[in-house]
């Protein structure tokens, strides 16, 4: 099991503009503290517009932008609440809008490696309520809380 | 005796949301009565994964919008886990036959 979440990826109140500007933040974020390489950023703009991450869950709409392993440096989810929702497109549906108010920006090295974590999100992503506890986390403490306790190694 | 199945799953990078299906994939047709292995691809590498034989099924996350000599399912349900028993009655209906 290999640790996804750091305190240092985790982001409250995001303010954006759009989806690309949301992609550029954290991409910026991510490569600054050293999980992604440069080229992290366009790959995952690029994927976006080809493949589009939106995910509209139970009780509310997120996006999972990621670009492929070889622009990754170390294995971490960025985790960010939005300041007000950001439409992006649905993933495997690119004619349906999602108003997302939570990302899950991942660098991911080796899927199969990282089996655990991923699970551990899908079971996340699965759950009606578990997202909303992300959504509703006070604080940038509060919100790391919530990801160790979701996405933690046990 | 577990009916062996082989599943191309598909997505935007080859990589993160395609494993996440294969996985999904592997533990509730597992529950069906399938041994499920799977390939993991990107919508342009699909046509070559395929003509190396042997799918039964292509489960995407990403629009492929060509035509496949095989059946293919949305798997988005699987990431979301709204109307994922239909997804997977979907695939037991196409792999059962």
């Amino acid at each position: 099991m290999m640790q996804i979440v750091y305190e240092e990826l985790i982001v409250v109140n995001l303010q954006a503009e759009n989806a690309e500007d949301v992609i550029r933040q954290i991409g910026k974020l991510m490569n600054e503290r050293g999980f992604v390489k440069d080229s992290y950023t366009g790959a995952a703009l690029a994927r976006e517009i080809e493949s589009p991450t939106g995910l509209q869950l139970q009780n509310i709409g997120i996006a999972m932008p990621h670009a492929a392993s070889e622009h990754v440096e170390k294995a971490g989810v960025c985790i960010a609440q939005l300041a007000s929702p950001i439409t992006f497109m649905h993933m495997g549906m690119p004619e349906v809008e999602v108003e997302a108010e939570l990302i899950f920006m991942m660098a991911v090295l080796d899927p199969q490696a990282q089996l655990d974590s991923l699970q551990k999100i899908l079971t996340v992503f699965s759950s009606s309520d578990i997202p909303i506890a992300f959504k509703q986390a006070g604080s940038k403490e509060e919100l790391h809380q919530v990801a160790v306790t979701h996405l933690g190694i046990a | 005796m577990n009916k062996q199945v082989k599943i191309l799953c598909v997505c935007g990078s080859g990589t993160v949301s395609s494993s996440m299906v294969a996985e999904k994939l592997k533990e509730k047709l597992g529950e069906r009565g399938f041994a499920v292995s799977t390939v993991e691809a990107m919508p342009s590498t699909v046509d070559s994964e395929l003509a190396a034989g042997g799918f039964s099924l292509v489960a995407c996350v990403s629009p492929v919008y060509q035509e496949l000599s095989i059946p293919k399912v949305n798997a988005v349900a699987l990431l979301t886990g709204l109307g994922e028993s239909d997804v997977i009655d979907e695939c037991v209906r196409i792999l059962g036959s």
